[in-house]
């Protein structure tokens, strides 16, 4: 690892962490969204994270024993499997036979949780970040 | 002796504080990842049996290396299997930050010391 190690494991975070972001803002600008690309209600997306392996050929396995860690990556975006919720509104174009209609598993107050949750965690690496970059500046003090 | 124990113990310090950074940041990187086991470097031990040993230690002082392990001692697992806590990750890595200042201040007026000494100014 680089002598900037720790500010690049802490910008790995802050990219997931901003994806997660994005990700929340997509589920609640498609709350209502009854027709995805494929036709069908949009499901909601979860980001997936997992951590990043600390060099290239070694096996997660291997590098999870050595202890070594090189920050977090996005493993996927899963969408949420959970069913849709139906809603009686038979004056909707999209509503079956019976008067239902099929929304999106979104929950708003789910989703605000998760964008706190994102940013809290944004602001702990930034934080991180600074003191490494503090840490660097003290060290090269040594020279003056 | 230009460099003794202290200022080789010194220099550990901060290369350990450095390692211990890199890991409690991937704590925190790590802070919503299902599963993820916190990793901690272990420096003061080492330095402290070598600082004992007094001016023997030198070459172990030398040798020395920081790596990364897994803490197996995490208390409380999360719902969701991590075992990061990121009041107590932000709470040690500003610690480690301070001891790390700490460790540089001190090398660097033993080094301005050796300046004088030379004539060469602080």
């Amino acid at each position: 690892m680089s002598m900037f190690g720790g500010m690049e494991i802490s910008a790995s975070a802050l990219t997931a962490e901003r994806l997660r972001m994005d990700v929340v803002a997509e589920n609640l600008a498609n709350a209502q969204t009854t027709r995805g690309a494929d036709g069908q209600p949009y499901r909601r997306k979860e980001v997936v994270l997992q951590e990043r392996a600390a060099s290239f050929g070694a096996s997660l396995s291997a590098a999870m024993s050595q202890g070594s860690s090189a920050g977090v990556e996005v493993a996927a975006i899963a969408e949420d499997q959970t069913p849709l919720k139906r809603v009686y509104d038979p004056g909707h174009p999209d509503a079956d036979a019976e008067g239902y209609v099929s929304m999106p598993n979104v929950d708003t107050v789910t989703e605000m949780v998760d964008l706190i949750s994102a940013q809290r965690a944004y602001e702990a690496n930034v934080t991180a970040m600074q003191a490494a970059k503090q840490m660097f500046s003290r060290t090269l003090e040594l020279l003056r | 002796m230009l460099f003794d124990i202290t200022q080789l113990a010194l220099e550990r310090a901060i290369e350990g504080a450095g390692k211990r950074h890199e890991a409690l940041a991937a704590n925190l990187a790590n802070a919503n990842t299902p599963g993820y086991q916190r990793v901690d470097v272990e420096f003061h031990g080492a330095l402290a049996s070598a600082m004992e040993r007094g001016e023997d230690a030198k070459g172990s002082l030398h040798a020395m290396t920081f790596a990364p392990a897994r803490d197996g001692s995490a208390g409380a697992q999360r719902a969701d299997g991590s075992t990061v806590d990121v009041e107590s990750e932000s709470a040690k890595l500003a610690a480690n930050a301070l001891e790390h200042q700490a460790a540089v201040q001190v090398a660097h007026a033993r080094i301005g010391i050796l300046k004088a000494a030379m004539g060469t100014g602080v």
